[in-house]
C-alpha cells in the first residue's frame, strides 16, 4: 500500500466519521489507593458499569455511595491522581470477542498479551450477564472425553457440567485440566484456560506445552497474571466465560478452565476490604458464595430451541493441607456438580492422577457415559470400593481366604491400570479394551509389575485385530455379543505371546 | 454504615437557615462553627460549604453552570445559551460562570453538575482519534 491510497482510505474514513455528541456524566478522583479509587460526583451510574479515566485506563464502579462511587481500576494506577476527571460510559464492562480469539492468549480485559499482534473483534460482550434461564436449558447427556480412565471410566464429565478439581498444591490439578484441553482435538470443542494470579512462568510453560500438542487451534487463554492489579484477577473468570459464551451462541461447546477459584476470592476479599466492605467468615465478604455461584452458574447446556451448545466448566480449588471444610472449598463444592478429589498422599505413592476415588464423585456425569464405558466401569467402581474396604483390614492379617485374596490381586491391578502418564491421554475405545480386560479378570494372572506393559501391548494388538468390537464402539458407543467375542479371542491371543 | 455524610450535614444547616430573620441567622451561624470545630469536622467544611450551596441552588430553582470556552463568549450566546439550559432543566434561573481555556482549541464546553456537555474542538479531535484507531 503506498502512501497515496493510505492518505484516500483516511480521508474516506473521516468523511464517514460523524460525531454523536451527548450529555456525559463525569465526576473527580477524591482518592486512589491499592487499585481503587474514590469518585465523587457521577450520578445515576450503574453497578458494575465501566468508566473511564483521563489515561485510557478502564475502572468499574462497584460500591455506590451517598457522595462518592468506589471504583476499581483495570491496569496501571499510578498516574491516575486526585482531581483527575473520570468519564462514565453507560455500559458494563464489555470485551471484544471474534473468531480470530482463538489460538491467543489474552488479559481479563480482552487485550492480546501474546505479542501476535491485534485482535479483530466482531462483537463485544458483556463481563457480567445473567445465566441462562430454565426454559432454555436440558439436561447433561453428551460426555466431555478427558482422556483420562480414572475420570472417563469413574467420575464422568457432561458437557455442560461444572465439575471441581479440587486438591493440596502440587497435586496435579492443571495437569488435568491440560491433558482434558488436549485430549479434545477433533472433539469438537472449543476450549478457554483462565488462568488467575498464576505465574507468568507457568503460564509460558503450559502455553508452549498447548502449542506442541496443537490444542491452541481450539483453545483460548486468559491470563491475570500474578503481577497484575487484583482487579484483573476479579475479572479474568468473567471474562473467560463471556469468551465461551461468544462461541457456545454460535451452537459449540466450550470447555472452560478457572486455575483457580481460591485465587479468585482472595482477590475478591482485597478488593472487598479495600473498598471497606464489611469482612465475614475467613475475612472474605458475604457476597463471596455469589461471586462463585453466578460465574458457575453459566456453565451449561442449551437446547436445540435456544441454538444449542455447551459451557463445561471446570473450576479449580486449591486446599490447604487437604482441608476441604474451609470456606472457599465447600462453597464450590455445594455449587458444582461434583468433585476431584486429589491427595498428596496418593501423589507420592506413585498413583498418578492423583485421583482419591472414594471422595471423588460426579452429580450428572453417569447420564452423560457412553454405554460401553458404563458396563465397564460399573465393575471396576464395585472392584475399587472392594479394594479399598479389604485394603485396610487385610494389613492386620495373614491368613485370607482364597476369594479376599482375589479381591485383593483385582483391586491392585485395577490401581495399577487406572495410572496414567501426564500428556498421554487415551482413546475411549481403547480405556474400554483396558477396563474389559481388567473387570474380566482376565489381568489376573499377569504380575502387577507388567500391567502397564501388558495394556500397552494389548491396546496395539487388538486395535489390529478387534476391528469389528472398535468399529461397534465407535458407531453405536456399545459392543454386540459379536464383537465381544472377538474381543475375548483377541485378548487371549495376545496373552498367549505375553511373558507374564 | 451510619456515619454522617457530608451531605446530611449541609442539609441540616439549610434546614436550620430556612425561614429565619438574618439575627437568629447569625446566631445559627455560631453555632454551626462550633459544632463543626466541636465534631472535627472544619476540615470538611468546604466539603459541606459547596454541598450547602447545591441544596440552597436546587431549593430557588437556580442552577449553575461552567462554561469554558477559548475566548469570551458574546452577550448573544449566552443569552441564547441561557434560554436553552433554562429549558433543558427546567430552572427559574441560570448562573453562567465562564472560564478561558485555550486548550479547547475551540468550541464549548458545558458543565452542569456532573454533567458535561463537551462542544470543543479538542473533545472532537480526540474522538476522531479513537475513530480512526478503532477502524
Amino acid at each position: 500500500m503506498n502512501s497515496n491510497t493510505i492518505v484516500e482510505n483516511l480521508k474516506k474514513e473521516i468523511d464517514n466519521f460523524s460525531l454523536q455528541l451527548k450529555v456525559e456524566k463525569v465526576g473527580q478522583v477524591i482518592e486512589v489507593f491499592d487499585g481503587i479509587a474514590k469518585v465523587s460526583g457521577l450520578s445515576d451510574i450503574k453497578s458494575s458499569e465501566m468508566v473511564t479515566f483521563p489515561n485510557g485506563e478502564v475502572g468499574v464502579a462497584l460500591n455506590l455511595e451517598e457522595d462518592a462511587v468506589g471504583v476499581i481500576i483495570l491496569g496501571d494506577f499510578s498516574k491516575i491522581k486526585e482531581g483527575d476527571e473520570v468519564k462514565a460510559t453507560g455500559k458494563i464492562l464489555e470485551i471484544p470477542v471474534g473468531d480470530s480469539i482463538l489460538g491467543r492468549v489474552v488479559n481479563a480485559i480482552g487485550a492480546p498479551i501474546d505479542g501476535k499482534g491485534a485482535i479483530k473483534a466482531s462483537k463485544t460482550y458483556p463481563i457480567e450477564k445473567v445465566a441462562p434461564g430454565v426454559v432454555t436449558r436440558q439436561s447433561v447427556d453428551q460426555a466431555v472425553a478427558t482422556g483420562i480412565k480414572v475420570i472417563d471410566a469413574i467420575i464422568p464429565i457432561g458437557r455442560g457440567q461444572r465439575e471441581l478439581i479440587i486438591g493440596d498444591r502440587q497435586t496435579g490439578k492443571t495437569a488435568i485440566a491440560i491433558d482434558a484441553i488436549l485430549n479434545q482435538k477433533g472433539q469438537n470443542m472449543i476450549c478457554v484456560y483462565v488462568s488467575i494470579g498464576q505465574k507468568d512462568s507457568k503460564l509460558r510453560k503450559l502455553g508452549a506445552r498447548l502449542e506442541a500438542g496443537g490444542a491452541m487451534d481450539y483453545t483460548v487463554i486468559v491470563s491475570a497474571g500474578a503481577s497484575e492489579a487484583a482487579s484483573m484477577s476479579y475479572i479474568a473468570p468473567y471474562a473467560g466465560v463471556s469468551i465461551a459464551e461468544y462461541f457456545m451462541d454460535q451452537g459449540k461447546d466450550v470447555l472452560i478452565i478457572y486455575d483457580d477459584l481460591s485465587k479468585h476470592a482472595v482477590a475478591y476479599r482485597e478488593i472487598s476490604l479495600l473498598l471497606r466492605r464489611p469482612p465475614g467468615r475467613e475475612a472474605y465478604p458475604g457476597d463471596v458464595f455469589y461471586l462463585h455461584s453466578r460465574l458457575l452458574e453459566r456453565a451449561c447446556r442449551r437446547n436445540a430451541k435456544y441454538g444449542g451448545g455447551s459451557i463445561t466448566a471446570l473450576p479449580i480449588v486449591e486446599t490447604q493441607a487437604g482441608d476441604v471444610s474451609a470456606y472457599i472449598p465447600t462453597n464450590v463444592i455445594s455449587i458444582t456438580d461434583g468433585q476431584i478429589f486429589l491427595e498428596t498422599d496418593l501423589f507420592y505413592k506413585g498413583i498418578r492422577p492423583a485421583v482419591n476415588v472414594g471422595l471423588s464423585v460426579s452429580r450428572v456425569g453417569s447420564s452423560a457415559q457412553i454405554k460401553g464405558m458404563k458396563k465397564v466401569a460399573g465393575t471396576l467402581k464395585l472392584d475399587l470400593a472392594q479394594f479399598r474396604e479389604l485394603e485396610a483390614f487385610a494389613q492386620f492379617g495373614s491368613d485370607l481366604d482364597e476369594s479376599t485374596k482375589k479381591q485383593l490381586e483385582r483391586g491392585k491391578r485395577a490401581v495399577e491400570v487406572l495410572k496414567q502418564l501426564q500428556y498421554s491421554p487415551m482413546k475411549i475405545e481403547n480405556q474400554i479394551v483396558t477396563l474389559y480386560a481388567l473387570t474380566k479378570g482376565l489381568m489376573d494372572d499377569v504380575s502387577i509389575d507388567k500391567i502397564k506393559e501388558f495394556e500397552q501391548g494389548l491396546i496395539e494388538y487388538s486395535e489390529r485385530h478387534a476391528k469389528t468390537f472398535y468399529k461397534e464402539i465407535k458407531e453405536s458407543k456399545m459392543w454386540t455379543d459379536k464383537g465381544e467375542v472377538e474381543l475375548k479371542k483377541v485378548i487371549g491371543d495376545f496373552k498367549m505371546g505375553f511373558s507374564k | 454504615m451510619t456515619t454522617t455524610s457530608n451531605n446530611d450535614i449541609a442539609r441540616a444547616i439549610y434546614l436550620m437557615f430556612k425561614d429565619k430573620s438574618s439575627s437568629e441567622q447569625k446566631n445559627i451561624s455560631e453555632k454551626v462553627v462550633k459544632f463543626l470545630f466541636r465534631r472535627r469536622l472544619l476540615s470538611k467544611a468546604p466539603d459541606i460549604l459547596s454541598r450547602l450551596k447545591k441544596i440552597i441552588n436546587n431549593a430557588d430553582g437556580r442552577l449553575e453552570v461552567k462554561i469554558s470556552s477559548v475566548e469570551a463568549l458574546s452577550h448573544q450566546v449566552k443569552t441564547h445559551l441561557e434560554q436553552t439550559l433554562k429549558k433543558r432543566y427546567l430552572v427559574k434561573e441560570v448562573v453562567l460562570k465562564e472560564y478561558i481555556d485555550k486548550k479547547l482549541l475551540g468550541g464549548l464546553k458545558i458543565e452542569v453538575n456532573d454533567e458535561v456537555i463537551d462542544l470543543s474542538i479538542k473533545n472532537k479531535i480526540e474522538k476522531l482519534q479513537e475513530y480512526l484507531i478503532k477502524v
